[in-house]
């Protein structure tokens, strides 16, 4: 009777919460439709509106899909506005789930010109890139003419309007060392696999990197050396965690150096590593042990400044 | 690679990776190094200057030609027919394992002459079927007796390469499942019941080719060469290796400089040493050139 009654609850409480589910689902769905406008500088919706989750979001984009997966990505709009003798413009609107993965999965390219749409954007090869609040956005031309990059740019915008809440920047930010950070290089994920993109480190993930962690990376340039020093500031959900994670990392990746916390390195420049609290702060490629030193207090003591 | 052994960045630099793990290192060795009497693994590339013409089209006719001139090449046959007679029995039943990905699929002039052959061999065209995303569901696919792999050769954001391998990932329900450790466990599909066995033929269709990736779809028309070749093998690791090797000449050519691929095409070299599906190691792959080769890079 007893395992009748746990079957009773636990079908009951699945079938809830699938309708639950579905009905949150269809909320968002109703509210991303009103972040499009129907018309906008002449294109129209042709009324075909497609959205995808983050199981059938592969349908849509193949592979790539686990870019978007990579962060709390919940659902792809897309849309296709039309207009007569113009290329299609095609519209993909993401919810994030939070701005600071919106953030994130934008700051994941950002090789081109900043067009100011949206709090960040990025254009290069027809294509326009920006997030606002929790939103992420790709606009694009099927095919690019000499009219398109206005109309990408100008439906961006029209976009950015109907979003009115702007959403923060991961906090973890704010504890970079500034001054000849390069602003346009910083990166903000979850997961190893994005780390190596940007910056290869190991074939493992040897850093436990995964959803709960937060990563910045971001590169620094000197005027005395050309080349670019890296650092990365990772959050861990706890201390335990982030002494866990720097041990892995020190021992894999510069044993040598597991008491003085920074290592030469085989093309001659310097590493360093340091855990503090629930963080963990790395600097690559920093043209002397003075500068991979330097970063790293910085970053302490900007951390330190937080009290956490 | 032994248990337990982490390749770091720092293992690159001192240069002691020297396996197809490491980025690319086995797609930056030489094809022409010699590997002594060990016997090579043969794959076709064919390349054709009018396979697109000046407005940008696939000219059918050209692609026919160079299929059938490949596949002749690479069996020994001097009639395309003959050839294709020596991997389809008119009895087989035939999926044609295409690719739909909207910006660079497997062009449909590839698959038209594929389709002819299998149909000159005698195969009923009941019992052919083209498809992509829908095999699991296709019944032809099911009851498939025969496979011809059919893909373009592109750049791929979470495996680094995508060709041949990884065309059969939508032969299982949950394709996610294999995205993990830049989906090294891809070769394990071929093991599948419905797939184990069965693929007779494999072209990287290299007709257009991506070199790099960008943008939300990994897509930037700025970096699709139009290559107008076909690389034909019957070893799909083969025709990945050399077909990652050809994207990393591409790139170097057009950037000038080595840019490595985002993701290590590490399921290339998994596909050999773990999953024995073929050879990925460039020094054992005989590549037999047909045509136009300007500007072929390899």
């Amino acid at each position: 009777m007893r395992r009748l009654l746990f079957f009773i609850l636990v079908v009951v409480t699945a079938v809830h919460g699938e309708f639950a589910f579905a009905k949150d689902r269809s909320n968002m769905k109703t509210e991303m439709k009103k972040l499009l406008p129907a018309e906008m500088e002449g294109y129209k919706s042709d009324g075909k509106d497609q959205f995808y989750d983050r199981q059938t979001t592969f349908r849509y984009m193949d592979g790539a899909a686990e870019l978007y997966r990579s962060y709390a990505f919940k659902l792809l709009m897309v849309r296709r506005y039309v207009k007569p003798n113009q290329p299609s413009i095609i519209v993909e609107l993401f919810d994030m789930g939070l701005s600071e993965d919106a953030f994130g999965v934008f700051s994941f390219e950002t090789e081109g010109e900043d067009p100011q749409v949206g709090q960040g954007s990025d254009y290069g090869g027809g294509l326009l890139r920006f997030w606002k609040g929790k939103y992420f956005v790709n606009v694009y031309a099927e095919q690019e003419t000499s009219s398109t990059k206005q109309n990408v740019l100008e439906i961006g915008k029209g976009i950015v309007t109907s979003i009115k809440t702007e959403g923060q920047k991961p906090k973890l930010l704010n504890f970079l060392p500034r001054g000849d950070v390069v602003e346009r290089s910083i990166r903000f994920f979850h997961h190893h696999q994005s780390l190596n993109y940007h910056y290869f480190v190991a074939h493992e993930n040897i850093l436990n990197l995964g959803a709960r962690t937060n990563s910045v990376l971001a590169h620094y340039l000197s005027l005395q050396a050309k080349d670019k020093t890296f650092l990365l500031l990772i959050e861990y959900p706890n201390q335990q965690l982030a002494t866990k994670a720097f041990q892995s990392f020190v021992k894999a990746f510069m044993p040598e150096a597991s008491s003085s916390g920074s290592v030469r390195m085989e093309n001659g420049k310097w590493s360093a590593a340091r855990s503090y609290r629930k963080y963990v702060t790395v600097v690559f490629d920093a043209p002397s042990q003075e500068k991979a030193e330097e970063l790293i207090r910085t970053a302490r003591k900007n951390l330190e400044g937080r009290g956490s | 690679m032994k248990k337990g052994r982490v390749i770091t960045r720092r293992d690159f630099l001192r240069g002691t990776v020297c396996t197809a793990m490491a980025t690319s290192s086995v797609f930056s060795s030489s094809i022409d190094e010699d590997v002594g009497a060990e016997e090579k693994v043969k794959v076709i590339l064919i390349r054709d200057e009018n396979a697109i013409d000046q407005q940008g089209r696939i000219n059918q006719a050209v692609v026919q030609k160079i299929l059938d001139r490949g596949v002749s090449t690479l069996l020994d046959e001097e009639n395309p027919i003959q050839a294709w007679k020596k991997l389809i029995k008119p009895t087989d039943i035939v999926g044609i394992k295409s690719n739909v990905w909207f910006h660079l699929p497997t062009p449909e002039e590839l698959e038209m002459a594929i389709q002819k052959r299998v149909l000159d061999v005698g195969v009923p065209k009941k019992n052919i079927s083209i498809d992509d995303r829908g095999v699991l569901d296709n019944a032809i696919f099911r009851s498939s007796t025969a496979l011809i792999n059919a893909r373009p050769l592109r750049t791929h954001f979470w495996s680094g390469v995508g060709g041949c391998i990884k065309n059969y990932i939508m032969f299982v329900s949950t394709p996610w499942l294999y995205h993990g450790d830049a989906c090294s466990p891809l070769a394990s599909i071929w093991n599948k019941p419905l797939v184990k066995g069965k693929t007779r033929l494999n072209i990287l269709s290299l007709i257009r080719t991506q070199f790099w990736g960008r943008g939300p779809h990994y897509f930037d028309r700025r970096f699709v060469s139009d290559y107008k070749g076909l690389l034909i093998g019957k070893d799909p690791v083969a025709l990945d290796a050399i077909g990652a090797r050809l994207l990393q000449l591409q790139r170097i050519a057009h950037f000038g400089e080595d840019r490595p691929l985002d993701t290590t095409p590490k399921h290339i070299f998994m596909a050999d040493e773990k999953y024995k599906l073929g050879v990925s190691d460039l020094r054992r792959i005989e590549v037999v050139k047909i045509g136009w080769m300007e500007d072929s890079l390899i």
